[in-house]
């Protein structure tokens, strides 16, 4: 019988979209639209239009040494073309938000080839090819895994992720980049690292608690699902807790 | 805790609150007689970009604006977490609590009481700061690490004291 990834435990909504999330077979819904202009805008690694810096010369024109590996392993398209290695970071609100930082990485690691990802608390950066890096952002920001007001594309001052939400609903941001209009949408005025944008870019409107409770990855015994409504997580939980604390007395499971 | 310490209190909202809301808080916690002193904490606003490539740049932020409390003027510098009040007695807070009940209609708060939420007498860090002949009133009140004062706004506290001085201070949360 072919292996079968379950991906993770859990029993409650929370644990359905972090399988969800992490499996490359499902298809994450597309809730908005962001043009490639607007992606490369918020990253702000290049200026829109520009062609994409190489840090070295294309593979096909290196004289690359005989390697069974490289037969095997097929190079992204940033990597074949010699792209710099660039970045997006994202903080994540523990207030419901769709993707938390743990989580993003396992769904990334899952879906996208050739990622460096750098896991912290309350946001998480992945590095990657530059080319390969605006599909990989566009998809992030378009899909379910975003929200415009629990979620924000910060490079540096990411400070937000465990504070109380504004009276607004957004995600405290020191710097700002993003602001709710009137209108209800959310439009980007600097990029990820508070560099203010020659234009707005809208990111579309904030989802309503109801659906973020819905879609959310993270437990919250307060605003969301609490970790005690689900035993089979917390039994999973233990069985590792157990097994790492055992560790090194040749633990044996009975 | 010395005996002639006073009692405190502290405004908890469910949420961060706007320079608008706050104008409205401050406003009305400075109405209830017997409010001595008041400081506000909250994550840090920034005037310029502190990290990263962008480091220096201006950072234009519309909950950095100045706001009006009782006719005295002052930029905020944090976005309103919460307000610590200092009170001349209990019965004082009873009555911040009717006031917050009023007032906090579209989001749930809490008033939190029965312990110490600010310094009341100076330490020695205070004495090494300020030296031996620092007024006690801004004690607790001032962020070590800036440079500007409490803004004082003259209000009568109890009807039969008359004028007094009430200190509104900003304290920065430092980023985590």
């Amino acid at each position: 019988m072919a292996y079968k990834p379950q991906y993770g435990p859990g029993t409650s909504i929370v644990a359905q979209n972090r399988r969800n999330q992490m499996n490359p077979s499902y298809k994450l819904k597309k809730l908005r639209d962001v043009t490639d202009e607007d992606v490369v805008l918020i990253l702000g690694h290049r200026a829109p239009g520009a062609a994409y810096p190489s840090a070295h010369p294309p593979l096909a024109e290196q004289q690359e040494p005989a390697d069974p590996m490289r037969k095997l392993v097929k190079p992204t398209e940033g990597a074949k073309a010699g792209d710099r290695v660039r970045y997006v970071q994202f903080a994540d609100s523990m207030f419901n938000a769709p993707s938390q930082p743990y989580q993003r990485t396992y769904a990334e690691m899952y879906r996208f080839r050739a990622i460096d990802p750098g896991t912290l608390s309350g946001r998480q950066i992945v590095e990657c090819r530059e080319r390969d890096l605006d599909q990989y952002a566009k998809l992030l920001i378009e899909t379910e895994m975003f929200d415009p007001a629990t979620i924000g594309i910060r490079g540096a001052t990411v400070h937000g992720h465990s504070l109380r939400l504004a009276e607004d609903g957004m995600m405290f941001d020191a710097l700002q980049r993003c602001v709710l209009g009137e209108d209800g949408i959310v439009r980007y005025v600097k990029d990820q690292v508070g560099v203010p944008l020659d234009r707005a870019v809208e990111v579309g409107k904030p989802m309503d608690a109801k659906w973020l409770k819905e879609h959310s990855t993270i437990f919250h015994s307060l605003v969301g699902t609490a970790l005690r409504e689900d035993p089979e997580y917390i039994e999973y939980l233990q069985r590792i807790h157990t097994l790492r604390t055992k560790y090194g007395f040749m633990p044996k499971e009975e | 805790m010395p005996e002639s310490a006073f009692p405190q209190c502290r405004i908890v909202p469910l949420r961060l609150l706007s320079p608008q809301t706050t104008e409205g808080l401050l406003n009305r916690v400075t109405g209830v007689s017997g409010v001595r002193r008041i400081v506000i904490n909250g994550p840090g606003l920034p005037a310029i970009v502190p990290y990263g490539p962008a480091r220096g740049q201006a950072n234009p932020n519309t909950n950095r604006r100045t706001i009006q409390v009782c006719g005295a003027e002052f930029e905020m510098k944090v976005q309103t977490g919460t307000v610590t009040l200092e009170v001349e007695d209990e019965s004082v807070i009873t009555a911040v609590q009717e006031m917050c009940d009023a007032f906090f209609t579209k989001i749930p708060y809490t008033l939190q009481k029965g312990r110490r939420f600010m310094k009341s007498s100076p330490t020695l860090v205070d004495y090494a700061k300020y030296g031996p002949k620092a007024n006690e009133l801004i004690i607790g009140l001032v962020d070590p690490r800036k440079k500007d004062g409490p803004v004082i706004i003259p209000i009568p506290t109890r009807q039969e004291e008359g004028e007094d001085c009430q200190g509104i201070s900003r304290q920065n949360i430092h980023q985590i």
